[in-house]
């Protein structure tokens, strides 16, 4: 589990880990960027000219990454504070063809047959 | 979670595409710290028993709209992502503040080498799976 890299005679220990409290949602910068975590998905083909919904958007760090290729971008979060940094965020970044709104998953607000892709990332 | 895919097979167009992308509990994750070339791992971090009991959920329900002709697998894959942190601390602060990890890692050195890594990067190497499904007609 360890490197020891030198000999030692005086060891000093930094622990990491421990079990701790929750954060949800710790931070979506700490995620791989969208442009990036697209590539690997199969790259930009996937959206471009694509309706778009982005379902547990967070503070919109995806669909915002995906809008300029999309067609259109939905996203939708249960927390409603999230969606209010989504709505800064895209005030922002100047995208216009990107809507937020506060939902759930079991019932999405949109008609039948209404978007080319659904994105969950890191939310089932 | 077989409700909301049931949700999202609704709302995509028939041949529409579901991609499914979350970190992978089924490998640990490293501790690493970013040296002039390349990175040294010294400790690696285990996913708690009820993450990997999520993720097996998520799976199980994939696997129910699969075999109930909703989807249709197309393609799937992983690859990894390095988080970095500032320094050490902050390293600690991330794994300390999520639920997702339990492992302990440790880094053991002796004092004149940690002194002089102090302002080293530390980074967190971990796997992220994904999956492409089609929607099928219905």
């Amino acid at each position: 589990m360890f490197n020891l890299q030198v000999p030692m005679r005086s060891v000093a220990k930094d622990s990491i880990g421990e079990f701790g409290k929750h954060v949800p949602s710790a931070s979506s910068a700490l995620r791989p960027p969208p442009r990036a975590e697209l590539k690997e998905w199969g790259g930009t083909r996937l959206v471009r000219r694509k309706r778009v919904l982005d379902l547990g958007c967070g503070d919109g760090r995806l669909a915002l990454g995906v809008a300029s290729l999309a067609k259109r971008v939905d996203g939708i979060d249960p927390d409603p504070e999230a969606i209010g940094a989504a709505k800064r965020n895209a005030r922002k970044a100047g995208a216009r063809n990107v809507r937020f709104a506060t939902g759930a998953a079991q019932h999405l607000p949109y008609p039948d047959a209404t978007f080319d892709l659904v994105i969950l990332s890191w939310t089932l | 979670m077989v409700d909301a895919l049931g949700e999202v097979h609704r709302v995509l167009a028939p041949g529409g595409i579901l991609v499914d992308a979350r970190p992978d509990s089924r490998v640990p994750a490293y501790a690493e710290r970013r040296k002039p070339r390349g990175f040294q791992r010294f400790g690696l971090v285990r996913t708690s028993r009820l993450e990997v009991a999520n993720d097996r959920a998520s799976d199980l329900a994939i696997a129910r709209v699969v075999r109930d002709g909703l989807f249709k697998r197309m393609r799937r894959g992983r690859f990894w992502q390095r988080v970095p942190f500032s320094d050490l601390a902050a390293l600690r602060k991330y794994l300390s503040e999520h639920l997702r990890f339990v492992h302990r890692a440790e880094w053991v050195v002796d004092g004149a080498t940690r002194k002089r890594h102090a302002s080293d990067q530390f980074v967190l190497r971990r796997a992220v799976r994904y999956e492409l499904l089609e929607a099928l007609r219905q």
